[in-house]
């Protein structure tokens, strides 16, 4: 574990699963995080503004997010990318056409609004159609469940330097705990 | 000034060790017809997004300056960026809008240009050097004189000019013969 990391608490809760995934970028070479906020993702995006190890630069907007990951990635970082489900679709032209072509494998962690129990319209129809956007862009993605989460992850980037493909971690409402 | 007069002058005037991002259509495929190198890497597709593209690697790079080729219809649909550029003010990051007022690699279709000065923008956003040019000398002292980031250079151009360029298509190697540069360099 880094001991210079200054881990989550947000509102006196913590994510020890979170800290977890926190810790296994690190791990991975992980230095660079770009995207737009989603509650969901709280817990991870307070990681990355705790810790200088990792560069963190905040997007106005998914697509804004993208350009920033792939100019990061080519200077040589790792990034993560994160934003909500709906944020894929806002910005799956800049998936399609800069980072599949480039053959830019960077590592997403998108929250999964829409799914069984969400209570804002707004999320049903990106909801329904999130994993088969993904599976039309031959994008490799996994929703995160009863997985051992440091097993899933370091397959997931292993799996994503071999295919060069962008690879999405979806994470459901309720997954930090 | 034309388009090729503006992609000529800051081509042949910026450092050759520089990196150079431009964006979507008809100036991306003119440098990669008449400027194609290794520094170069082209954003035919995301439009609007050479900018963020360059802010990344300028902010993960900063040894090495990075020149930004955008367009004006191409900085208005992704305005957010130069927000975000003038909020993490990269030293080494030079953004130069080639201003047509029109989506020049469509039909020329009128861009918002006009009323959006966008020297203005980029001023109020924090850039630290803006100029505004019409004339290829202009351009050239812009681009000489420009010392800290980030610096916004707009330069204004005729609408028009050849169309029938060739496309960058193998993406990938682009990518790693970039990547060797930035780190031979």
């Amino acid at each position: 574990m880094n001991t210079k990391t200054a881990f989550n608490a947000i509102d006196g809760e913590r994510s020890e699963r979170a800290d977890r995934i926190h810790r296994l970028f690190l791990e991975l070479g992980v230095n660079f995080a770009t995207g737009v906020p989603c509650g969901v993702l709280k817990h991870i995006i307070a990681n990355f503004n705790n810790d200088a190890e990792i560069l963190h630069v905040p997007a106005n907007r998914e697509s804004e997010a993208i350009g920033i990951a792939a100019g990061a990635y080519l200077a040589g970082k790792t990034p993560i990318v994160y934003m909500q489900n709906s944020g894929l679709f806002a910005a799956s032209n800049d998936i399609a056409s800069l980072l599949i072509p480039y053959e830019m494998p960077i590592f997403f962690v998108v929250s999964y609004r829409g799914c069984e129990g969400e209570d804002a319209i707004q999320h049903l129809a990106t909801g329904r159609a999130t994993e088969a956007l993904l599976q039309s862009f031959g994008l490799p993605f996994v929703i995160f469940g009863e997985h051992d989460l440091t097993i899933l992850v370091k397959s997931m980037f292993r799996d994503m330097c071999k295919s060069k493909l962008p690879t999405v971690l979806l994470l459901r409402r309720g997954w930090q705990r | 000034m034309k388009r090729k007069e503006a992609l000529k002058v800051i081509m042949t005037t910026i450092n050759p060790c520089d990196a150079v991002i431009s964006t979507t259509g008809l100036i991306s495929r003119e440098i990669f017809e008449e400027f194609d190198s290794e520094r170069n890497i082209y954003a035919p597709g995301s439009m609007g997004l050479a900018s963020s593209i360059g802010l990344g690697l300028a902010i993960s790079f900063s040894d090495k300056n990075v020149v930004v080729i955008d367009g004006d219809a191409s900085l208005l649909m992704n305005l957010g960026t130069i927000v975000t550029i003038g909020n993490r003010r990269p030293a080494n990051l030079l953004h130069i809008v080639i201003d047509n007022g029109a989506y020049g690699s469509c039909s020329e279709e009128r861009s918002m240009s006009s009323s959006a000065h966008l020297d203005k923008l980029a001023q109020n956003v924090g850039y630290r050097y803006v100029r505004m040019v019409s004339g290829q000398d202009e351009l050239r002292r812009a681009i000489l004189s420009f010392g800290q980031g980030p610096g916004f250079i707009l330069a204004k151009v005729k609408l028009g000019g050849r169309r029938d360029f060739r496309r960058p298509l193998n993406l990938a190697d682009i990518k790693s013969r970039f990547m060797l540069f930035l780190h031979q360099t």
